[in-house]
């Protein structure tokens, strides 16, 4: 069953001002997909995140997990809670167990699990995010690598084994092989049934993950559809400050210039269209 | 005096401690008057303890390291190398120490001692030369990440050094942030002349550099244009480093039989390249 936003505004008061970070915004990440949610800075993707959990809560709409409100006042919202998991932006600043144990058995422990159960969630959310469990589970947090510790945080919300998995800019910051590291740890929950919503400022990547890709611009969503739906609409994204993929602009100079290359968001696609056009061409040429 | 290299790098070792294994072994190069040198590599691969030595914060513990012919392990030169060669770390919130932004580019001016008189016009020139001249009278904490980082180059700035070298300066910036502080520095490069050491771990950043320089296990893995070394695809990603997605484009053409040249860094080159492997494929 999907995670539903109905008609979400937020909005908070500082000082005498009021601002509206999230706008009447509707929005269904659907069981098993990969949403990338893109936006400029300050668009509200991380106001929305957390909505996607009940931690904040909406000024007015209702957040639906399974067709319940999870922000009703009953006794199994915590539960519903549990089911969606949210990895924050800079989430090692959250790590602060003398062990990684400790740590990633916090949210396991607060959700009133056995001893056994618990370790048996340790252990599969190690195993998740390739950490080695005999090595790094008696460390402590603070003397791992940068990617290690944003790895060690991902598997402290994995361990309770969230249905559906928020990732706020899971790899600023990161080294190149961080980031690939913790991409290729996101696909692979993703394939094996969790679902994945992605934030994200890096487009290549969302390009290459997202099943699909939902726009917010000033607390609204202003866009939603596939890669190549969203990503076409260059002009658009431009005027929002938002970056286009590279094969994106590649497609649209070709275009511009007469050669009819369709807009696909992976690279090998692109790669094997682009071949045939210009062995083509050239036996047109001769 | 002009046409000897800004830094000099010779053989080059630092050990954090006598006991551990070298976090720079080996390492030699220089860097000439006025150029934009992007460093490239892992956590871990030395390119930050790099950057320490480059400005004295660090010393050599084997071989050695010059600023402007000035070796850096001689005590005499330590505040003249370190207000020449200025440095921009990571974390824009650690680094700005005022409430205001002016206060706070003028604080390292009374650091080194500038006469009260000479301050107002070289702050002033400082704030312009980064855009933030409109800001002078801001928080520094209500800025944007872009906007402090351009404070802490401001402050620099106002030093007149003649070498800029950023650690990591944009990688906790967003896209926007990101494109303002590259732009800053490179026309500081470009019209000032400040050499600039820009250690990154982003390749589309290093990709515009005048040289690349890639690191890893604290020696020099690679060293050339940004053409010469992205072309060697093989060699990057043995060493987990990204390639531009166009670069990557050119390789997956080259393996559908399309002899597509191997040092394609942008869209626009591929376009070009497009043309020429097939004139009549695009007529317009």
């Amino acid at each position: 069953m999907p995670l539903v936003l109905e008609q979400v505004s937020h909005a908070y008061r500082s000082g005498p001002q009021t601002t509206v970070a999230l706008d009447k915004v509707d929005l269904t990440v659907r069981d098993g997909e990969l949403l990338a949610l893109i936006g400029h800075t300050g668009s509200g993707k991380s106001t929305l995140a957390q909505h996607l959990n009940g931690l904040l809560k909406p000024t007015s709409g209702r957040v639906l997990l399974d067709g319940q409100d999870i922000n009703a006042g009953d006794a199994n919202r915590r539960a519903l809670r549990f089911q969606v998991g949210l990895v924050f932006q800079y989430p090692e600043h959250q790590l602060f167990e003398e062990t990684v144990y400790k740590d990633v058995a916090f949210g396991p422990r607060n959700m009133g699990l056995s001893d056994a159960e618990i370790d048996a969630r340790v252990r599969e959310a190690l195993a998740l995010v390739g950490l080695d469990f005999g090595e790094i589970s008696p460390r402590s947090p603070f003397e791992l690598s940068g990617g290690q510790m944003r790895r060690a945080a991902l598997a402290g919300v994995l361990a309770m084994r969230p249905r559906v998995l928020v990732l706020d800019e899971p790899t600023a910051g990161l080294d190149p092989r961080g980031r690939d590291f913790l991409l290729e740890d996101v696909q692979r929950l993703n394939r094996s049934g969790t679902t994945v919503v992605l934030i994200s400022h890096a487009m290549d990547d969302v390009a290459r993950l997202a099943t699909r890709v939902a726009v917010l611009e000033k607390g609204a969503l202003a866009m939603e559809g596939t890669a190549e739906e969203v990503f076409s609409q260059y002009d658009r994204l431009t005027r929002m400050g938002l970056d286009v993929p590279q094969g994106f602009k590649l497609a649209r100079l070709l275009r511009e210039g007469g050669l009819e290359l369709a807009e696909r968001a992976r690279l090998e696609d692109i790669a094997a269209e682009l071949a045939l056009l210009i062995k083509g061409g050239d036996g047109d040429a001769a | 005096m002009t046409d000897a290299p800004h830094l000099t790098v010779s053989d080059l070792e630092y050990r954090y401690d006598p006991e551990s294994p070298p976090a720079l072994t080996g390492v030699s190069f220089d860097v000439p008057r006025g150029q934009f040198l992007a460093v490239l590599g892992h956590n871990g691969s030395g390119k930050s303890t790099l950057a320490k030595l480059l400005n004295g914060l660090y010393l050599p513990t084997g071989g050695s390291v010059t600023v402007s012919g000035m070796d850096t392990r001689e005590d005499r030169y330590t505040w003249d190398i370190r207000r020449t060669a200025g440095m921009v770390f990571q974390n824009p919130d650690n680094q700005l120490v005022a409430t205001q932004v002016y206060d706070d580019v003028a604080f390292g001016l009374e650091n080194i001692g500038v006469p009260t008189d000479e301050m107002p016009a070289r702050i002033d020139e400082a704030l312009r030369l980064t855009g933030m001249y409109d800001f002078r009278d801001r928080a520094p904490h209500l800025l944007s990440g872009g906007q402090k980082q351009r404070v802490a180059i401001a402050g620099i700035l106002a030093m007149r050094p003649e070498a800029l070298i950023l650690d990591e300066a944009t990688a906790m910036l967003d896209p926007q942030g990101r494109k303002e502080v590259l732009d800053t520095v490179r026309a500081l490069n470009r019209d000032a002349g400040i050499t600039v050491v820009w250690i990154t771990h982003f390749m589309e950043e290093a990709a515009l550099a005048g040289r690349v320089l890639v690191m890893d296990h604290g020696r020099v893995a690679m060293d050339g244009t940004p053409k010469a070394v992205f072309s060697q695809v093989d060699a990057l990603r043995a060493l987990r480093l990204d390639v531009p997605p166009m670069t990557r484009l050119a390789r997956l053409l080259q393996e559908r039989g399309v002899p597509a040249r191997a040092d394609i860094l942008t869209v626009d080159e591929m376009v070009e390249e497009v043309k020429r492997l097939c004139p009549s494929c695009l007529n317009r």
